[in-house]
């Protein structure tokens, strides 16, 4: 392949705050080519298309077109040259709809032909979102489906998804990827970041491997397998390694050792009526028990109603009606603090939003919800020591990659500031846990990890609902699975009275009696 | 550098700033025919030149220390507290009120310390109590209540508190209620360590407690700190409390603690402005309470300079205002950048709670 799109000579990148994100890396992006890009969480894989989209300055090193050496000043140096990136975190406008969203930035269309243009593009590519209500109130997955369909509206040359699948569902994913393979074979460069191997695999020509800010390796895809991709992506680190193997071949393991349906339920769910921001009613109805010792999950295409409803079950909103009972006690509407108190924890799906205060230091967002614990204060003031001593401990314990306890949180990267998340309210010793997309945007080795602690929770009587929108997670971690459809609970079954079809009539709301 | 809570790339960044704003001023006065050169040397000789000169460069810092408190830690928890100066008014009336007593030296001016750091509060108690429970914005009613307080003082000037001799004035504060000169000839009294000490407690109280702790949650990610247990209620309602007794005490310290009337003028001329002054104080002290304290210095330092740079390099007044605003709005624009895209922030979860 003699001509090349764009390349990336000894680019190294090193943050305000000393921390070495890329060592010298070299990368070719060839036209008509899926380049994936692998690694472990802070690899450094969002901080390099970050420089090739001219988001972020390089260190050192340099950018090369065709033409010769290049540098991008900004985002908009870079879209000149038809090179566009979607975000791993959002970048829209909250109180913009879809349609002006995208519009932003695109200067000349009415509103009537971008509209038209969009539908058209909604149909091509499969991601549908709806059109005229406000991002903010969307779910995760829709926006970054607009973030998505935002760069697509543009004649991209170079499309950079950075963990587009994280939030999307597998019929999604499906449609994604027939798009961008068309995208390809009309000679587009798309690089590709994703956490998943079996991903990596089905729809990258190329693959390259980050490990700790170097390039540990590139292969053709046709002549790569699962297990040597995670050899390279966590280097020579053993037990590890064969985990991951395991993994790519396999899937999540699973084990059944739950005891479901046994003793008083920890969490009880009954007639839960939630509106959502719109308005509109978004769980009609649902009730379900989790019992201590037991995971309990919950699956279906997001936006169904999961989002409104886990808010209600957490305090962040109120139910219209219904009853909500944690251990007992009639718990409805009451504060998220109240109810940590009483023993909930809660996995956020948001994290920008719910889960972490950016500004804030690593360790000052390992208490947040716990500050007025005696643990952390005494009289009023703060006791730094153990907050940081906390700190250090989850830093430890969870592998969270940081310049240090006293980093802003916001220098993390995104599959670290997971872990801290998840790290701070399994931390509480919750007696329930709710878990909304634990290990969305994880690495390999921390997605296990935190689905360990999941069964480790379970082991120890703990109850545990989680809702995700990765369906192997679910039916490999749940010991009981309920299919959630336009805010109503369609059926309920044990993963493994569950066929292939059967699951896919759930999903998409055909009542099936599980007998 | 971190542990104080901001690192030096602000301070560099304020440094740069400062210069920018001095080259700016610089083009003003060279395109109107006047030489900056020595106006500068005036401006920076008479404040920071001598020590007389440095002591009133601290007497004008002292009220303005206080009001910018009020508008950081309002700031911190995301609020535009625009109320300094009516408070101020109202700790002002009550530092010269507390006078109608008589009290022991010493006892008499803690007394009216506190008196005026609780009118200051209960004024700012108001607006909170709106925003709190009515969701009324800050920015509006602090602005009203600057207007109410402002002609109810002018009220009490006049009428209430009127010197029976000297009708243009209020009583002057009585001997045992005066804060003591630090240094004989100056104006510097006392109440640079009541501002100063006050900063530092703020310091404390933002950055090592828990109040603090949620304060600047509830400003940096309003939701993620409700989520956490962050009272949005609570946060106003404490925040309004502490900037109002700063701002109360601003208003007395000014009355207490300045020659030589210790009194306040009828139409307020002597204490007006300094609620509005310690805004800008405030950003160029990056809303940090220790960062207020040489902002606020070198803000005294500029008035005080004035004069001399009005005489000296003969720069008629206006200019010297004009070129004092270039240098202080680009000091503080980088804070007013970062906090307008706060304020809109917040502007929009106001707007989704309701
Ligand atoms: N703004 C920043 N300041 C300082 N360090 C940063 C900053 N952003 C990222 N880093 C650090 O750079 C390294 C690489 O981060 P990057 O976000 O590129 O990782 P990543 O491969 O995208 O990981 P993930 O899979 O978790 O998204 C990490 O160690 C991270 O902590
Ligand atoms: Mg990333």
């Amino acid at each position: 392949m003699a001509e090349f799109f764009l390349r990336a000579e000894r680019l190294t990148k090193i943050y305000p705050d000393g921390t070495v994100a890329l060592r010298e890396v070299d990368l070719t992006v060839h036209p008509g080519e899926i380049l994936g890009l692998l690694g472990e969480n802070g690899a450094g894989k969002t901080t390099l298309t970050k420089i090739l989209s001219g988001l972020l300055p390089p260190t050192s090193g340099r950018l090369l077109t065709p033409k010769g050496p290049i540098r991008f000043h900004s985002p908009k140096d870079a879209l000149a040259l038809g090179i566009g990136m979607v975000h791993q975190h959002f970048a829209l406008v909250d109180t913009f709809t879809a349609v002006e969203n995208v519009a932003l930035g695109l200067g000349k269309l009415s509103f009537s032909e971008l509209r038209a243009r969009l539908k058209k593009l909604m149909e091509d590519t499969g991601l549908h979102v709806p059109l005229d209500v406000p991002v903010e109130k969307l779910a995760v997955g829709e926006r970054q489906r607009v973030e998505i369909l935002k760069i697509l509206m543009r004649e991209v040359r170079l499309l950079i998804l950075d963990e587009p699948t994280s939030v999307l569902t597998p019929v999604e994913t499906a449609e994604l990827f027939k798009f961008l393979r068309n995208l390809r074979d009309r000679g587009t460069a798309v690089i590709f970041i994703t956490h998943k191997l079996k991903e990596a695999l089905a729809i990258t020509d190329r693959i390259v491997v980050l490990r700790r800010g170097r390039v540990a390796g590139e292969a053709k895809t046709s002549e790569v397998s699962a297990s040597e991709l995670a050899r390279l992506m966590v280097g020579a680190e053993v037990g590890l390694s064969r985990r991951a193997l395991e993994l790519s071949w396999e899937g999540i393991e699973r084990e059944e050792e739950g005891t479901a349906c046994q003793g008083e339920p920890s969490l009880v769910v009954e007639n839960l009526r939630v509106r959502s921001d719109t308005g509109g009613l978004a769980v009609r109805g649902v009730s379900f028990a989790v019992y201590p010792g037991e995971i309990f999950g919950i699956a279906g295409v997001e936006g169904n109603g999961q989002t409104e409803l886990v808010e209600a079950i957490c305090g962040l909103r109120r139910p219209e009606s219904g009853e909500i009972r944690l251990l007992g006690r009639n718990v409805t509407g009451l504060p998220p603090t109240a109810l940590y108190r009483r023993g909930l924890a809660h996995i956020p799906e948001d994290r920008w939003k719910y889960g972490l205060i950016l500004s804030f230091t690593v360790a000052e967002n390992s208490i947040l919800g716990r500050q007025r614990e005696n643990a952390f204060q005494r009289a009023g003031f703060l006791r730094a020591w153990a907050m940081r001593a906390h700190a250090a401990k989850l830093v430890e314990k969870f592998g969270i990659q940081t310049a240090g306890i006293s980093a802003p949180t916001k220098s993390l990267s995104g599959g670290n500031q997971q872990k801290l998340i998840a790290a701070r309210e399994l931390s509480k010793e919750p007696q329930v846990i709710v878990a909304a997309q634990p290990t969305r945007g994880l690495d390999i080795g921390a997605a296990q990890f935190i689905r360990d602690l999941l069964r480790q929770l379970r082991k120890e009587g703990r109850a545990v609902l989680l809702v995700s929108a990765d369906l192997d997670e679910v039916l490999a971690l749940s010991d009981r699975v309920a299919f959630m459809y336009e805010g109503t609970i369609v059926g309920e079954a044990r993963p493994a009275e569950l066929t292939p079809e059967k699951i896919g009539l759930l999903m998409g709301g055909v009542k099936v009696g599980s007998e | 550098m971190r542990r104080i809570g901001v690192g030096l790339r602000p301070l560099l960044e304020s440094v740069l700033a400062g210069l920018i704003g001095l080259g700016v001023g610089a083009i003003i006065m060279r395109a109107w025919g006047y030489n900056p050169w020595p106006a500068y040397m005036a401006l920076f000789k008479e404040s920071f030149g001598s020590g007389y000169g440095l002591a009133n460069a601290l007497a004008n810092a002292t009220p303005l220390i206080l009001t910018a408190l009020t508008f950081a830690v309002g700031a911190r928890a995301g609020l535009f507290i625009i109320g300094a100066e009516g408070m101020m008014y109202m700790g002002a009336m009550a530092a010269v009120a507390a006078s109608f007593f008589r009290l022991p030296s010493g006892w008499h001016a803690l007394f009216a310390l506190l008196g005026a750091a609780l009118a200051g509060m209960v004024w700012g108690l108001i607006p909170a109590v709106l925003k709190a429970y009515r969701g009324v914005h800050e920015v509006i009613s602090t602005i009203m209540f600057n207007w109410l307080a402002h002609f109810f003082a002018f009220y009490l000037v006049a009428n209430v508190l009127v010197d029976p001799i000297r009708a243009e004035k209020t009583i002057s504060v009585a001997k045992t209620s005066r804060l003591p000169i630090l240094f004989r000839g100056t104006d510097l009294s006392f109440g640079i360590a009541v501002a100063v000490g006050l900063a530092f407690l703020f310091y404390l109280l933002l950055w090592h407690t828990v109040a603090g702790y949620e304060i600047r949650a509830a400003g940096a990610n309003p939701h993620a700190a409700r989520y956490g247990g962050v009272s949005p209620r609570r946060t106003v309602l404490l925040v309004f409390i502490l900037g109002g007794m700063a701002a109360g005490l601003a208003g007395a310290v000014e009355t207490m603690g300045r020659p030589p009337t210790y009194a306040v003028y009828s139409g307020l001329t002597n204490i007006a402005g300094f609620g509005f002054d310690g805004i800008g104080v405030a950003m160029i002290g990056r809303i940090h309470p220790l960062g207020i304290i040489p902002a606020a210095i070198f803000y005294g330092g500029l008035q005080a300079g004035a004069r001399l740079m009005q005489m000296e390099a003969k720069v008629p007044f206006e200019m010297v205002r004009a070129v004092q605003g270039a240098i202080v709005l680009a000091l503080a624009l980088p804070e007013l950048a970062r906090l307008f895209r706060v304020f809109v922030r917040r502007a929009r979860f106001q707007e989704k709670k309701t």
